[in-house]
């Protein structure tokens, strides 16, 4: 090789992406070697929203660790929440009554949707539709508000008790959730009549990120990431909890595993979730929202708590010294949250605090998966393929 | 190449829809909330500042000091400080709250067997220094003056947060269904 030669090699560039980037979705790195416009590497690095969150719960009760829950997937709280829950009701061995499952079985896909609006405005975003954004946000802004109704919460919203629910739905929510609902599957199309067709957005987003359903399953992917890959699981249809066995939805598959697929995927789920939404509407059954026989777990109500004495020695026991009942073991209970599966795993030593609460956030994994669906592609489809996957780094990293 | 597909690409059919759709919502009312200008109302058991309630009839907190929001804080920012009185009755000499600490998930206020600490509908409390935010037993019960006015001459007591018995059966009002509209 002569000089010249050697002078006009091309080098491998290495370039740092995040944590601040604005389409990173959060405090994602991600470190690229580029060549020329291709990644040859790309090497995720999370961490910078770290607060230990699965340490945090062994030094709280089973009802102060619940806030906690909040704040993994922040964009999807009542999910969370539900899950949380679930998962101690579980260990526990207590059932919620059928009203509060409805009600949470309701409020957790209104979380889908909102989580699901959230995410095809700013993938959209992202990608270079604009108009997108401001749509979905309309009618974020509606599902909030319902939500603050109901619990005084937009976004961290704590609602859901071990055994059942925080407080009843009020008859205003209830019809304003039900007006909610005939209307979206309207919004939905705007939605579509906006970007499905669309050239641009066909360019930037058919066979980008294709994963066929084998490696899906092998990443460990869940959720409508995995989905779009053709592989039909969905903890609601195949474990179901709470409600859902007696409502009916459709689970959306995809057949390619590229983006766009994950993307009907997505806009498909919108569509269930609000039929299952008016199907809970329209079945809520009347009864109690708190499990009425597991008074050494939940809160007594509050009028009991200066008049009797067992109310007022559960109230003080339960939330210093937490839930009274715990049995020794260790439980692991999975549900299907809008990122995918969220599952939590629980060792009890009997007493009110977790020993230990690990969580298996979908995030985690699929932030795992974005440097295979990222090498070989154009450092412009890195975007998309961070979009698609859904990640929020609250869940990320704990 | 078909002939619709001919004409799809080349007269641009889903970008035409597109704009069309923007221009229609164009001639729409605005969603848009003018914010300084015009304030949203919270909903009634939002979660805002703190507040200590005071007694109606005797106008002092009703705090007694048992010491249970601070055992179920998930962030232990309430802290208590209690003495024994001369008369051998235990009074709160300091009762504090970190607000920027404070993650309003309301299990203070859900755990308080006497409704004294209460979560107020006030979301607006910015400041420019952290002092500010370090609420003593005055300002607290300063803001339960200032943002629960109509409380003054009757117990203080929220539904919402402090569900009875019968809401733990079935209340004979409950929400249903009540058919299309």
């Amino acid at each position: 090789m002569d000089k010249g030669a050697a002078e006009l090699q091309t080098r491998e560039l290495t370039i740092n992406m995040g944590p601040q980037h604005p389409a990173t979705h959060g405090v994602l790195r991600l470190v690229l070697d580029l060549d020329g416009e291709t990644v040859v590497k790309c090497t995720p690095y999370i961490g910078y929203l770290h607060r230990g969150v699965e340490k945090l719960a062994e030094n709280r009760t089973y009802l102060s660790a619940l806030p906690l829950t909040d704040r993994l997937d922040y964009i999807s709280a009542m999910a969370n929440n539900q899950g949380y829950c679930l998962a101690v009701e579980r260990l526990f061995g207590v059932e919620a009554p059928e009203r509060a499952k409805y009600i949470r079985t309701m409020v957790a896909e209104m979380s889908r949707i909102s989580s699901h609006i959230l995410w095809l405005g700013t993938h959209a975003l992202d990608i270079g539709a604009m108009t997108v954004f401001l749509y979905a946000f309309r009618e974020r802004e509606w599902l909030l508000d319902l939500f603050e109704m109901l619990c005084g919460a937009r976004l961290t919203t704590s609602y859901a008790r071990i055994g059942g629910v925080r407080n009843d739905v009020s008859q205003e929510f209830i019809d304003s959730l039900y007006r909610f609902t005939g209307e979206f599957p309207r919004r939905i199309e705007e939605y579509e009549t906006l970007i499905d067709q669309n050239r641009i957005w066909l360019k930037r987003t058919k066979g980008i990120g294709v994963i066929e359903a084998d490696e899906a399953v092998n990443w460990g992917l869940s959720g409508p990431t995995l989905r779009g890959s053709g592989v039909s699981y969905d903890v609601r249809k195949h474990a179901p909890y709470d409600a859902y066995d007696k409502v009916e939805f459709d689970v959306p598959i995809g057949k390619r595993g590229d983006v766009y697929d994950r993307y009907r995927c997505r806009m498909e789920e919108m569509r269930q979730s609000n039929r299952i939404i008016r199907q809970c509407i329209e079945k809520l059954p009347v009864g109690p929202v708190m499990a009425p026989d597991a008074p050494k777990i939940s809160l007594p109500p509050k009028d009991n708590v200066l008049k009797t004495m067992e109310s007022m020695i559960h109230h003080f026991v339960l939330i210093t010294k937490g839930p009274m009942a715990a049995p020794d073991g260790e439980i692991y209970s999975c549900t299907e949250v809008p990122k995918g599966e969220l599952g939590f795993y629980f060792v009890s030593d009997g007493s009110g605090r977790p020993y230990r609460m690990r969580v298996r956030a979908p995030s985690f994994v699929h932030a795992s998966v974005i440097p295979r669906l990222c090498e070989g592609s154009l450092v412009a489809d890195v975007i998309a393929n961070i979009g698609t996957v859904d990640i929020v780094l609250g869940e990320c990293d704990r | 190449m078909t002939f619709n597909r001919f004409v799809k690409t080349v007269f641009l059919t889903e970008i035409v829809k597109g704009m069309a759709l923007t221009l229609k919502t164009f001639f729409s009312p605005p969603v848009t909330r003018q914010y300084p200008k015009e304030k949203r109302p919270a909903a009634p058991g939002f979660r805002g500042l703190h507040a200590l309630a005071r007694d109606f009839q005797t106008g002092e907190a009703r705090c007694v000091g048992c010491g249970l929001c601070a055992a179920v804080c998930p962030s232990k920012c309430i802290y208590i400080y209690t003495a024994d009185s001369l008369d051998h009755k235990k009074i709160v000499e300091r009762y504090e709250i970190e607000v920027l600490r404070c993650v309003f998930c309301g299990l203070c206020v859900e755990a308080c067997p006497y409704s004294a600490v209460a979560l107020t509908e006030h979301y607006e409390y910015s400041d420019y220094s952290r002092d500010a935010f370090y609420m003593t037993k005055e300002k607290l019960l300063a803001n339960y003056d200032k943002y629960m006015g109509p409380e003054k001459d009757r117990e203080y007591y929220r539904k919402f947060w402090h569900p009875t018995s019968d809401d733990f059966g079935t209340p004979a009002n409950q929400a249903v269904f009540r058919g299309k509209q």
